[in-house]
């Protein structure tokens, strides 16, 4: 099952937070290997960890024990600047809440990641008013987040994740705060998205439905990673 | 309105009481602490002036040197004129204790039955009067003194031991002696300082009154000690309103942070009182509870201010009375008396502030539609919105503001103006910072997506920002006001005294120096030496005596002035040849600005001045420039002090020497010629405008103590309201880190941010402080004082202002850095 | 007057002095000076370094006239009785005291700088208005305020003064005026001046050098004005000059005095002074002396006198009690006199207090009736309520 030329590999991950005196383990020795352009989605109950597995991978949270390695570099292994580098040049991040900035318009929202990465070249801002007309916001792109819908500030936030072309993008609940139908519109865009662009995915989610499309459902639960067959 | 409405809107002012307290103990500590000081420097002032007039109904008084003691023999013996009480009274610099000065009242045990009743126990074992009229070195000594306490007068000490307690605190700086002993300490043989009389009330009081002043040969005057108490309290009056104009500008300052703290507080709960709109809390209960809120946070903050106050007056009473001292009259009582009005006062001011700056805070809490509560970014569009009534407004109060200043003549008038351009100079400030986002845009395109990000924000967050530049900037535009004005005047009392005292040496006799009494004269003897010691070209004489103009002491310096000495002195209105020349007759005047500021007088105009030879009539012939008094000064020619004084003296004297002398060596002779006839002090001209600038500089620590007072409050406020504005984004924070933003850059961020604020508030506290400067300096002072003084602004006080703005600012975002540094995004990230 | 009068004052003045000029100074609440312990205040005074009285000295006027400064007591004391021409009587009595603070002069740094101080007590009593106005002045002997000389005769308490001629007191001019009230009167001489005790040598008590000098001019004929409440009575009588000088003071049994200045008009003045025991007894050095109409004196012992209190008269005003009259006999003369005080209060309410005042005598001579005026002074009487 270990495949050591895997996208992304984990080994022996251990993490546990303190809850008063008492360590709490959210998982122990966890093994996962992905392969580079998968569709995951990951189930498990409300506090299970995959949020905590999610801010693993993308460095914003550190593991107690265990490797991470991603398209054969070790998360584990760098320093935090080197690890915010590397979430900023090759991670993309959906949120629930959406988390755009509320003082930037919707364009500026969107070329932050290039701008962090310093690719601000007229190629790439096309391209990116590319994706944004393709997200169905181009019309809106000076408008303030608070003034867009949920499912657009949905839309916006992933153009954000993917418009500097990460290799990785976490999705954590990213209909969870959507009503159904938004919701698979939403799930539409990010396969769309996810089969132009061959980025490689992991979404958290509650939902079966939302699950079924995925290539591969993970469940978390009790500190062990389980495959679903399909 | 329920108790858990209460609680529901209580429990954020109770996490967060330092962003509103803060600003509201600034207030309280400012107000109650200058007003104290003030009250307590004047409750001295009366202290002593009782302690001094006791029961007596009128007092004689006399010239510059007192009265002679033979009229006082003269009235008792021949005119059996009694009640009636020879007084000799003075200062006297305690030798054990440097600084403190001490009342001497010498009185005659015998006559003073009726008037003076020290709240003295007496009754002990210690007190022995006969060895208080026979023993020169006894006293009654307050018990704070010890058993024997030594005093100096010039070079000589004298040591008094206790012949009896004076008890009670209000009494501690007083030494109660004999006359005889008090003539002897003060070097005041012959004189009395006054005579004291108890005359009956009514018409039979007035008729004695009336035919005692036919009676008393010219150069004595019958006054009430009530009305020359009332003008010499007047003396400190301007000051004592500088002070509260100060006070008044701290509780600016303070009201805008208040105003911030507010506003800041109702935006970080709008969707709280979304909800309770929602839920069915009327408007008018949102109002009051959120006014409510402000107010309880007011008196508690008034309360701790004013117990800081109370110890901040304390401190600040010494500083008062020591200026007191160096530019009036001497206060001996360093006592802190608290006064209930001036806490309620500074109680009242708190509650009074908190309430107005809370009104437009509150009003908006109650706009708040019911429901889902509207977003920032809908509220940061209403303030952009609004920008224009900013603008408008802010130009309507400048305008009032100038208008106040241009018609109004009082002195109130202009600190009305002042206030009035300093709040329109306040409201104008979003609109500008919003302009200079927009400048700030272009020149920061090239630059980083940070820096941008941190402009914009500003400018985003105008409904926040806006309000804490503003409330930097006055604070910040008073420092640059005070401290401009400050150095202003400090550059022209330089001048001023560097062209007046251009004299190679000055001579006085050793004598106490306090402000500007000096009782003991030059010796004609001394005088003689001088002229003839070889090495000394000319000489110029001064005598400063005291007359009374309406009641009102002013000084009076006769002087027989060297070429030099006459060219020291700046004629700033009428032809300078003419009137020097008139000026030697005796018979024509030179007067002080404020002296022709405050009672209208130009050059032609006659004053009527009370001489020995009764009142005599003199012609102004110019008016010069002088700092020496803000009551002003009269400059008359020594042929005309002769003419109409009674035992005309030499108070110093003024030497040039002959070229090419060696001024170390000229002075060693001036000191073997005089030294061996009278005691003496040589000073060369620049030791004296060292003491001048000294006494100058003591006299503006107060105001600069406020200044950073106001400094402080404004710093603490603005580093709170930015602080909150910081902490508030953790979220927006979190989200840049997920998305590749590393710690060091949002810190970048944070401070790019906070500072370009101070940098705005610094940048437009300069010109708005240097209009305050030009108002406090052309009017306010020219209203107080009746000077002009000549605008200096010093380019290091404009740059460490900005500076200090700067580093306050960045400050302020240095403890969100630290926080965020400590929390992992991913926490910040689950928070919603 | 009676030399233990001016005695017992000086006394009381040297000890009271300090708790006088206290009340004074600070108005603290009037205390009788019985308050104080009256042999610890005389204790207090000291004697060291003053002058005493130990013999009899030859009398050189005019200069005894003036001060005599190396002695801490010294009084001129005036005392008289007068009528206007209708006959409406007064008294009045003015006596200047020298009080010395210290036997030496003190360091001469300041004018007003003395070791000599002066107090003055002025009363008139109108009998006809039953009233009496008694007055108090304190000041010190420098700048011309107060002081003594000689020749020509001058002692002066501000405007209170006795004066004489370049070359004698007599004729004496006396004058002082305390508001409404004033006199102004000359006194010529009557009999010539009469030295007291043993050739102008009073003794006190055993205590050597415990005596005062002593000469009076018992019978001076008066005329001039006084002066009530701004009504002026032409007035005529006879006055009494008591001189006294000395350092000296109560031994501790004696406890006050009695003294009597009485003007016969038979010619005769008789003094005597009764210097009491607290026991009540009289001191056996208590005495006086008998004047014949042309001036010769004799001197009269404790046991050529019998003294007897009438009645008593309570001052509303301090509650001191004193007696309201005596009956005073000299067996050796067979004089019997009755003693009456023309007004009963009579009381000097100063810082300290006493009675004294006008008083009418009458009696026998032997067989004759005898009549007179004079003034009584009354001392040291315990309040009623410190019984």
């Amino acid at each position: 099952m270990h495949n050591s030329s895997a996208f992304i590999q984990i080994r022996r991950l251990t993490r546990r937070y303190l809850e008063g005196e008492q360590p709490r383990r959210i998982f122990t020795d966890l093994d996962l290997d992905i392969e580079r352009g998968a569709f995951i989605a990951l189930l498990g109950p409300s506090g299970c960890g995959k949020s905590t597995l999610l801010n693993l991978l993308s460095g914003i949270d550190l593991p107690d024990a265990g490797l991470i390695e991603i398209n054969g570099c070790s998360l584990t292994e760098m320093n935090e600047a080197e690890r915010t580098r590397f979430r900023r040049r090759h991670i993309g991040f959906v949120f629930q809440f959406f988390n755009l900035i509320p003082t930037l318009t919707v364009e500026e929202n969107l070329f932050l990641p290039l701008e962090l990465n310093g690719l601000i070249s007229a190629e790439q801002r096309d391209r990116a008013l590319e994706l944004l007309d393709h997200v169905g916001l181009g019309e809106r792109r000076n408008s303030f987040p608070e003034r867009l819908s949920g499912g657009e500030q949905q839309r916006l936030a992933i153009a954000r994740a993917l418009v500097h072309g990460p290799l990785l993008l976490l999705a954590d609940e990213p209909t969870g705060n959507l009503d159904a139908a938004t919701g698979t519109r939403i799930l539409e865009l990010l396969l769309k998205l996810h089969r132009q662009a061959g980025t490689t995915i992991i979404m958290v989610t509650h939902s079966q439905e939302v699950a079924g499309r995925a290539d591969r459902i993970l469940t978390l639960d009790a500190g062990r990673i389980q495959e679903l067959a399909r | 309105m329920t108790p858990l409405f209460w609680r529901a809107l209580a429990r954020h002012p109770l996490r967060h009481p330092w962003q509103l307290g803060l600003a509201i103990l600034g207030i309280a500590l400012v107000v109650v602490a200058v007003d104290l000081a003030n009250a307590s420097a004047r409750r001295s002032f009366a202290l002593a002036m009782e302690r001094i007039a006791g029961q007596a109904t009128h007092r004689i008084v006399g010239g510059v040197s007192g009265v002679a003691e033979a009229q006082y023999v003269q009235m008792r013996v021949e005119q059996a004129l009694r009640p009636s009480a020879p007084v000799v009274t003075g200062y006297l610099p305690n030798a054990d204790r440097p600084g403190q000065l001490l009342q001497i009242l010498g009185i005659d045990p015998l006559a003073e039955a009726p008037f003076r009743h020290p709240a003295a126990d007496l009754s002990g074992a210690d007190f022995d009067i006969r060895a208080l009229l026979i023993n020169p070195a006894a006293a009654l000594l307050p018990e704070a003194l010890g058993e024997a306490v030594t005093v100096q007068h010039g070079e000589q000490r004298f040591t008094l031991h206790r012949a009896g307690t004076l008890r009670g605190p209000e009494l501690d700086g007083l030494i109660i002696t004999d006359i005889s002993t008090a003539q002897t300490l003060l070097g005041m043989a012959g004189r009395l300082s006054h005579i004291d009389l108890i005359l009956p009330d009514g018409a039979a009081g007035e008729r004695q009154a009336e035919e005692l002043r036919t009676k008393l040969p010219p150069g004595l005057r019958l006054e009430r000690p009530d009305q020359r108490n009332q003008a010499l309290a007047d003396l400190s009056a301007s000051f004592s309103l500088n002070l509260t104009a100060m006070s008044l500008l701290a509780l600016i300052v303070g009201m805008f942070l208040i105003y911030n703290a507010m506003t800041f507080s109702i935006v970080q709960r709008r969707s709280l009182l979304g909800l309770l709109r929602a839920l069915g809390v009327s408007r008018r209960e949102l109002l009051i509870g959120v006014l409510g809120e402000a107010l309880l946070l007011g008196l508690a903050g008034t309360l701790l201010g004013g117990v800081l106050g109370l110890w901040l007056g304390s401190a600040l009473v010494h500083l008062v009375t020591r200026t007191i001292n160096d530019l009036y009259y001497v206060l001996s009582v360093r006592e802190f008396f608290i006064e209930p009005i001036a806490l309620a006062k500074g109680a009242a001011l708190g509650v009074l502030a908190t309430l107005t700056a809370a009104w437009l805070p509150a009003r908006e809490a109650a706009d708040v539609p019911p429901g889902a509560a509207l977003s920032r970014a809908h509220l940061e569009s209403g303030w952009r919105a609004s920008l224009p009534r900013f603008l408008l407004g802010g130009l309507i109060l400048l305008a009032a503001g100038g208008l106040t200043l241009i018609f109004s003549l009082s002195l109130a008038g202009g600190f009305v103006g002042l206030f009035l351009l300093m709040i329109g100079c306040a409201l104008l400030t979003p609109p500008i910072v919003v302009g200079l986002v927009g400048l700030n845009q272009r020149l920061t395109a090239r630059c980083g997506l940070l820096a941008r990000m941190a402009n914009r924000d500003v400018a985003r967050h105008l409904s926040r920002t806006g309000i804490a530049v503003a409330a930097l900037m006055v604070a910040f535009s008073a420092t640059v006001g005070v401290g401009v004005m400050v150095d202003s005047f400090r550059g022209g009392v330089a001048i001023w005294i560097n062209d007046l005292l251009n004299a190679d040496l000055y001579i006085a006799p050793a004598a106490i120096e306090n402000g500007n009494h000096r009782t003991e004269t030059l010796t004609p003897a001394a005088l003689t030496a001088l002229r003839n010691t070889p090495g000394i070209a000319a000489v110029s004489t001064y005598r400063a005596i005291s007359v009374d103009l309406d009641g009102r002491p002013v000084v009076l310096i006769a002087v027989d002035l060297a070429p030099a000495s006459q060219a020291g002195y700046r004629l700033i209105e009428g032809d300078a040849e003419a009137a020097w020349r008139a000026f030697q007759s005796g018979e024509a005047i030179l007067i002080s600005e404020p002296l022709a500021y405050r009672r209208g007088l130009s050059v032609g105009d006659e004053l009527e001045l009370p001489t020995d030879q009764g009142v005599r009539r003199f012609t102004i012939a110019g008016v010069f420039l002088d700092y020496g008094s803000e009551h002003g000064r009269i400059l008359l020619h020594r042929a005309g002090y002769e003419r109409y004084w009674h035992n005309p003296t030499v108070g110093s004297a003024a030497a040039f020497a002959a070229p090419g002398e060696n001024l170390a060596l000229l002075r060693e002779r001036v000191q073997e010629q005089l030294g061996p006839m009278q005691s003496l002090l040589i000073r060369s001209s620049r030791a004296i405008q060292q003491r001048t600038l000294e006494i100058f500089d003591r006299t503006f620590t107060i105001t600069q103590v406020l200044r950073v007072l106001a400094i402080l409050v404004a710093v603490i406020g603005v580093l709170s309201a930015l602080l909150a504005l910081q902490l508030e984004r953790a979220r927006e924070f979190a989200t840049l880190r997920a998305m590749g933003m590393t710690a060091r850059e949002i810190g970048s961020l944070v401070l790019l941010q906070t500072g370009f604020m101070g940098a705005a508030a610094g940048l437009l506290a300069i010109p708005t402080g240097l209009l305050l400067a030009s108002v406090l300096i052309f009017v306010i002072n020219r209203r107080a004082f009746g000077w002009s003084l000549p605008l200096t602004v010093e380019p290091g006080l404009l740059l460490e202002t900005l500076a200090l703005a700067i580093g306050a600012a960045l400050l302020a975002g240095l403890y969100p850095i630290w926080r965020m540094a400590r929390t992992r995004p991913a926490e910040a990230l689950r928070v919603e | 007057m009676s030399l233990h009068r001016r005695f017992f004052l000086t006394g009381l003045l040297v000890l009271g002095f300090s708790v006088a000029l206290t009340m004074l100074l600070f108005r603290a609440t009037p205390k009788p000076p019985e308050s104080i312990a009256v042999g610890a205040a005389l204790g207090g005074a000291e004697q060291a370094g003053y002058q005493r009285a130990y013999q009899p000295r030859p009398f050189h006027f005019p200069a005894d006239h003036g001060p005599h400064p190396e002695f801490r007591n010294e009084w001129w004391y005036v005392t008289g009785n007068l009528a206007d021409a209708s006959g409406r009587p007064f008294g009045y009595q003015l006596t200047l005291f020298r009080i010395a603070l210290s036997p030496d002069p003190p360091a001469a740094d300041s004018a007003w700088r003395t070791h000599q101080v002066y107090m003055g007590h002025f009363a008139l009593t109108d009998v006809a208005g039953e009233q009496h106005h008694g007055f108090e002045r304190f000041s010190r002997s420098a700048l011309g305020l107060a002081g003594a000389q000689a020749a020509p005769f001058r002692v002066w308490l501000e405007d209170w003064q006795l004066s004489g001629s370049a070359t004698d007191a007599l004729p004496m001019r006396v004058r002082a005026r305390q508001g409404g009230i004033a006199v102004d009167l000359t006194l010529q001489a009557g009999k010539p001046l009469v030295l007291q005790g043993d050739r102008g040598l009073s003794q006190k008590s055993a205590e050597p050098g415990n005596a005062s000098y002593y000469y009076s001019y018992t019978r001076l004929p008066t005329q001039g004005v006084v002066e009530l409440n701004g009504r002026i009575f032409t007035v005529r009588g006879s006055s009494w000059l008591d001189r006294e000088w000395s350092t000296s003071a109560l031994g501790p049994e004696q406890s006050g005095w009695d003294w009597f200045a009485l003007q016969l008009d038979d010619g005769r003045d008789l003094m005597f002074y009764r210097l009491r025991h607290r026991d009540g007894g009289m001191d056996a050095f208590s005495k006086g002396v008998l004047v014949d109409a042309h001036g010769q004196a004799r001197g009269l012992r404790r046991e050529d006198v019998e003294l007897q209190p009438l009645g008593e008269w309570i001052s509303r005003r301090t509650g001191d009690r004193y007696p309201a009259g005596w009956r005073l006999r000299l067996p050796g003369e067979s004089l019997d006199l009755t003693i009456t005080p023309k007004v009963a209060d009579q009381e000097m309410r100063l810082t300290v207090h006493y009675w004294e005042g006008a008083v009418t005598v009458t009696g026998r001579a032997g067989e004759n009736k005898i009549q007179g005026q004079g003034y009584l002074e009354m001392t040291r009487y315990p309040s009623a309520a410190g019984r």
